[in-house]
């Protein structure tokens, strides 16, 4: 059964699961209470970062036109989606054991595209959640709510895998960043 | 105490920050916008009657009955938690168009929100959108004292909408809370919007 976090919880996750290295991280969120008219296009974008908290190099940013870093363990599995686990809007494939040596986090982050001009925020996203699922045997391992913290702003970091000692642990993180994508991209040092 | 502006998406704690409220005042308004000028002057334009309704939810964001719709037409729910006060007919003069009273504590236990929407009455046959009303704006003040908590202007471009869900008063574990939401509907009559969340 999975494991609800709450905000700024740290979780093992190689540890209570031993041999767990192919799983699937599944993003999730709901953005039809209302019929504002104009379309609402929620992305979901991965850092992987070294030591410092930065991303080297640009193919380390995994967004909706660079599919996968350059060995193909983190797969931004788009529309190719397998249906499996309904409910989730995107997938990203992970494959911890291939994760090359240098990236030290795995930074899960949510977008709305477009939020400026269409007037969109948070506030207007309800039930956003992330969940980790074991590929091997569909199992759900853990999952976090992100609740309604949310309103003003147009990205939200969700949460990282993170490197401690040989493990992988998960850190639920939750945090808004209100310039949506392009503040998220300076913070992590792609410009 | 000056009221706190809210921008769309925001929400904030309603008594959480204000020990004791219970009786708020759900304030509506909006003012025409000015007419375009013909060449001979002033082109005389129809009243655009806005219409503020409050939709009682379940925590399933469902419509559970028909006396949850409150509204010109259903002036009160069924315990008188949510009355509104009567309708203006054309926006004019300053200060609120239409008021709804709420009860926070009275509100009975299967209500999780309060939905506030603001619709143009007859607006197909008046052929009438947002687009024609400027300055409309929801707050919240508190009763007792009749000092503005919070305020949202509603500053987005609404043309082509003739319906506006305005913001939502919402159960958040113990406490209330208001949501700035801001969004247009087409909807062209309150019994149409209503529909959508039975």
């Amino acid at each position: 059964m999975a494991i609800n976090l709450s905000k700024g919880q740290k979780i093992d996750l190689t540890k209570s699961n031993p041999g767990l290295s192919k799983i699937k991280v599944g993003l999730g969120w709901d953005t039809n209470k209302y019929d504002g008219g104009k379309d609402f296009d929620l992305d979901v974008s991965v850092f992987l970062t070294n030591a410092n908290g930065k991303v080297d190099k640009e193919s380390n940013f995994i967004f909706f036109n660079n599919k996968q870093n350059e060995n193909g363990s983190v797969v931004h599995a788009g529309d190719n989606r397998t249906g499996e686990g309904d409910g989730d809007d995107e997938v990203i494939d992970v494959d911890l054991k291939s994760i090359p040596a240098d990236v030290d986090k795995v930074a899960f982050t949510i977008t709305i595209y477009d939020a400026e001009s269409r007037s969109q925020n948070f506030g207007q996203v309800s039930r956003s959640y992330v969940r980790i699922v074991n590929e091997v045997n569909n199992e759900e391992l853990i999952r976090f709510d992100l609740g309604e913290d949310f309103s003003v702003e147009t990205g939200v970091v969700v949460g990282e895998l993170y490197r401690h000692g040989a493990e992988w642990k998960f850190n639920a993180i939750g945090a808004g960043y209100k310039d949506g994508l392009a503040g998220l991209t300076r913070d992590y040092g792609l410009q | 105490m000056a009221g706190i502006n809210l921008v769309k998406g925001q929400k904030i704690d309603l008594t959480k920050g204000n020990a004791g409220l219970s009786n708020v005042i759900v304030g509506l308004g909006w003012d025409p916008a000015e007419p375009a000028r013909g060449f001979f002057g002033m082109k005389k334009q129809a009243n655009v009657d806005c219409d503020a309704s409050a939709l009682l939810l379940s925590e399933n964001g469902k419509l559970i009955n028909k006396t949850n719709l409150v509204c010109f037409h259903n002036k009160q729910n069924p315990n008188n938690s949510v009355v509104h006060s009567g309708d203006n007919l054309t926006g004019d003069g300053d200060g609120d168009d239409e008021q709804i009273k709420v009860n926070l504590k009275e509100i009975p236990a299967d209500v999780h929100k309060v939905l506030v929407v603001v619709n143009i009455y007859d607006a197909v046959n008046r052929k009438q959108d947002f687009g024609m009303i400027k300055s409309a704006y929801i707050r919240i003040i508190n009763a007792a004292g009749n000092s503005e908590l919070v305020r949202f202007n509603l500053t987005d471009n609404y043309t082509g909408f003739t319906a506006l869900i305005c913001g939502e008063l919402y159960r958040h574990g113990g406490e209330w809370k208001f949501a700035a939401v801001g969004e247009g509907s087409h909807a062209a009559h309150i019994n149409q919007l209503a529909e959508r969340y039975i």
